[in-house]
């Protein structure tokens, strides 16, 4: 073969010359010019996670690149939500902060009030997909996602989450007692729910609470595990005709109906030996999912994030759901993260088209397939939108009515005020430790309540 | 040619040139410079600098968002007024107090036991050592674990001996103890020190004092703990300040709870900066721990350095 004497200068004309005529010819010449002239913008986007939700954001990048060759995502990635609260004010602090990323909800306000987050609020309304009316499941989106109380959106809701009960279906079905269900009339109240929680505890000698001789301190089986996160204790209080945080962002917690749906908590443990005293630190030792799984344990308020490993599939039993029960009124705390785009970003217009995206059905399915999410859009609470993502094996049969009837009735947004890491760390958990070790509400509520709101105040100063 | 290459110039042949030129002492002393340069060079960039931003900072509000402003002395005045400072002072406090001497007679007699002439003592120094290199996070996992209430392996057998079920991570009163419990596991390392000053003890001591007729206990009284009591002065300013410094176990076992039992000091300090976002309160909290580990060293130099016997000195 005959090489051929060419320059480099020559090579680059002939390679222009045919690049152009080519593209010209097939009327491709306003893209090319395009595509050549840019690189894909690169952005980043912070978040935490274990594998599930590490290996879902990887998929949703992938997909998106090939929607949008002009973008590409980095994902930074930090295990433990706590410590990536930590990661980012750190590197906001030093100029290096991502251009998009998860947002605790008890960071949101703070960052929305110090102009961190990039106001989204015409693009979403000017969005013809996400600007639709009933997109989002309301009012709780828009209210929540209204940061700082101006009405703007900072960020939009990744989901929503809120407590449920799973339970051991074969035990109920064993022992002939009716579980609990999503509708009004199988929501138990809540000397139901003692009632029968006393027939499934039982103590090594079979005995049940109320039996002559029952040993406490020997339990075998437990009626429930109650998560004592504030989601969970709220949303007892709420049930109740109280508040966990007033429309004013004050904790009102030392009224005389949060106190008394607090104590009810406190009974669970003390009074009526139904639930185990480790409750208030479930993430050690045994899990509530080790426990229900061994039959150790009956019943477990968890989040509804839980269902993604609390399910039949991953589990020796079957699975059940259920409503947690009420006091005067079933009512639930919803609650989740945030995406938002940070307002330092060098590319708003890409980092937006990137929060857009983990709003669209895509992602919200992927996430509500696997059982951690519920979804936040409308579309997928119909009929057909519940058939692209709830999953047997995962979902329980009246998993449905969960989000179709229970949450849209009885769910509870909350806003998460300024000052309120320090007040909830410093004031309003050691209560709570001190409800776990038998502590009377009434006498421990009303001091940490001041205390918590004080911060609060000087937050509000700041 | 050859004259050529050794007038060649290299990077730093000026720098050759000039120390060449010193007399020996001043290259000696420059060799000692060099040589203590990454100590120095540490202590500026990790100690001097950080310590002189977080004077700064005392005067600052900073929320790590918006850019600091400056309050003058509210963050000060605020110490006397926080109800959480007591409290976190007292956890660590009290840990302090109990667990250095728990752990330093531990170590010291593990440290004596395995210095025992016997079969297989490699097999016994290699497991009584192994706690203390076991990660802090992975201790901290374990020992969760182990003193979970319901189902820990610590309460099981305390139960399997007729005690009751002990709520170590539950109970304020007993999260100290749990801690306690969890840093005398690790006193490998202070083990291992006291072990090595044991055996730099010349056996003809013993010998000697066998020979006056001296019991086991006169002969630990009089000859093994005069001798160890440098060592013992160590281990102790270090385990005092270890313990003062306490963090990863309590930010990954009780997050300063129950009821902000375990609330030590640093993990205090870490709150304050990284999640309640008050950079400027936790910068003057450093320097409250700063200060009380210097007056507490200062001390203990004062009271127990006194009696510090060292062989070789003047």
């Amino acid at each position: 073969m005959k090489k051929l004497n060419m320059s480099r200068r020559d090579f680059l004309k002939m390679m222009g010359v045919s690049g152009a005529s080519l593209a010209a010819s097939a009327g491709l010449d306003p893209f090319l010019l395009h595509t050549l002239a840019q690189e894909p913008v690169q952005i980043t986007f912070g978040g935490w996670g274990a594998v599930a939700e590490d290996e879902g954001v990887k998929a949703a990048i992938e997909v998106f690149q090939e929607e949008h060759p002009e973008i590409q995502v980095e994902w930074q990635h930090t295990p433990d939500a706590g410590e990536y609260g930590t990661v980012l004010l750190t590197n906001l602090a030093a100029g290096t902060a991502p251009d998009t990323s998860f947002i605790l909800s008890d960071q949101y306000e703070t960052l929305a009030a110090n102009g961190v987050l990039m106001d989204i609020t015409d693009r979403i309304a000017n969005d013809p997909l996400l600007g639709q009316e009933n997109y989002f499941f309301e009012p709780q989106e828009a209210y929540r996602s209204a940061g700082g109380g101006d009405g703007r959106w900072y960020g939009i809701g990744s989901t929503w989450v809120a407590p449920q009960i799973y339970y051991n279906a074969d035990l109920f079905d064993e022992m002939g007692i009716t579980p609990p269900g999503f509708l009004d009339d199988e929501i138990y109240d809540w000397d139901t729910f003692v009632e029968i929680c006393k027939q499934l505890t039982v103590d090594t000698e079979g005995r049940h609470p109320d039996d002559a001789g029952f040993d406490s301190e020997n339990i075998e089986r437990y009626a429930v595990d109650w998560n004592w996160g504030w989601q969970f204790l709220g949303s007892v209080i709420h049930s109740n005709g109280g508040q966990y945080l007033t429309d004013e962002l004050t904790f009102a917690m030392d009224t005389p109906e949060a106190i008394e749906a607090l104590q009810r908590m406190v009974d669970l443990i003390y009074v009526h030996h139904v639930s185990p005293r480790s409750a208030t630190l479930s993430d050690l030792g045994m899990t509530n999912t080790q426990m229900l799984d061994s039959g150790r344990l009956a019943m477990a308020v968890d989040g509804s994030w839980a269902l993604s490993w609390i399910n039949s599939n991953e589990l020796g039993i079957t699975v059940g759901s259920g409503a947690i029960p009420k006091i005067v009124q079933p009512a639930s705390i919803m609650q989740a993260h945030f995406h938002s785009a940070l307002a330092s970003s060098q590319h708003p217009d890409e980092a937006w088209e990137w929060i857009r995206f983990l709003a669209t059905p895509f992602y919200q399915t992927h996430f509500a397939k696997i059982g951690l999410w519920l979804p936040n859009q409308t579309s997928m609470l119909t009929e057909e939108g519940l058939q692209t993502w709830l999953t047997e094996g995962i979902h329980p049969d009246n998993y449905a009515n969960f989000v179709t009837d229970y949450l849209p009735k009885y769910g509870i947004a909350v806003r998460l005020p300024s000052g309120y890491i320090e007040a909830s760390n410093n004031f309003i958990t050691p209560a709570f430790d001190a409800l776990a070790a038998g502590s009377a509400a009434a006498d421990v509520m009303p001091a940490a309540v001041q205390q918590a709101n004080d911060v609060l105040a000087m937050a509000m100063q700041m | 040619m050859t004259t050529q290459t050794s007038t060649r110039k290299t990077p730093f042949s000026w720098f050759f040139d000039w120390y060449n030129q010193l007399p020996m002492v001043r290259r000696r002393t420059i060799i000692g410079y060099v040589f203590i340069m990454p100590f120095i060079l540490g202590f500026i960039l990790w100690f001097l600098v950080p310590a002189l931003v977080a004077a700064n900072l005392t005067f600052q509000r900073w929320n790590l968002i918006s850019p600091p402003t400056y309050v003058g002395t509210a963050n000060i005045e605020r110490l006397f007024t926080d109800p959480i400072l007591p409290q976190s002072l007292k956890a660590t406090f009290l840990f302090t107090i109990l667990s250095v001497p728990i752990g330093l007679v531990f170590a010291f007699f593990l440290a004596m036991l395995i210095n025992t002439p016997i079969r297989g003592i490699a097999v016994f120094r290699t497991i009584y050592f192994l706690p203390s290199i076991v990660p802090a996070v992975a201790s901290a996992v374990l020992w969760a674990w182990l003193l979970n209430t319901e189902f820990g392996l610590v309460n099981y057998f305390i139960r399997e001996l007729g005690g009751p079920k002990i709520p170590w991570l539950q109970d304020p009163g007993w999260a100290i103890p749990a801690f306690i419990i969890l840093s005398t596991w690790g006193v490998g390392g202070s083990m291992i020190i006291f072990l090595a000053g044991l055996q730099g003890i010349p056996e003809v001591y013993y010998e000697a004092a066998k020979l006056d007729g001296a019991g086991r206990f006169r002969q630990l009284w009089n000859i093994t703990l005069p001798l160890m009591s440098p060592i013992i002065f160590f281990n102790l300013v270090m385990g005092f300040i270890n313990s003062f410094q306490v963090f990863v176990s309590a930010l990954l076992i009780t997050n300063g709870g129950p009821q902000n039992a375990t609330l030590f000091l640093v993990l205090y300090i870490y709150r304050t900066a990284f999640q309640s976002q008050n950079m400027g309160y936790a910068a003057t909290l450093s320097w409250v721990l700063f200060f009380i580990l210097m007056i507490l060293s200062l001390i203990i130099f004062r009271v127990a350095g006194s009696r510090v016997y060292y062989e070789n000195a003047d």
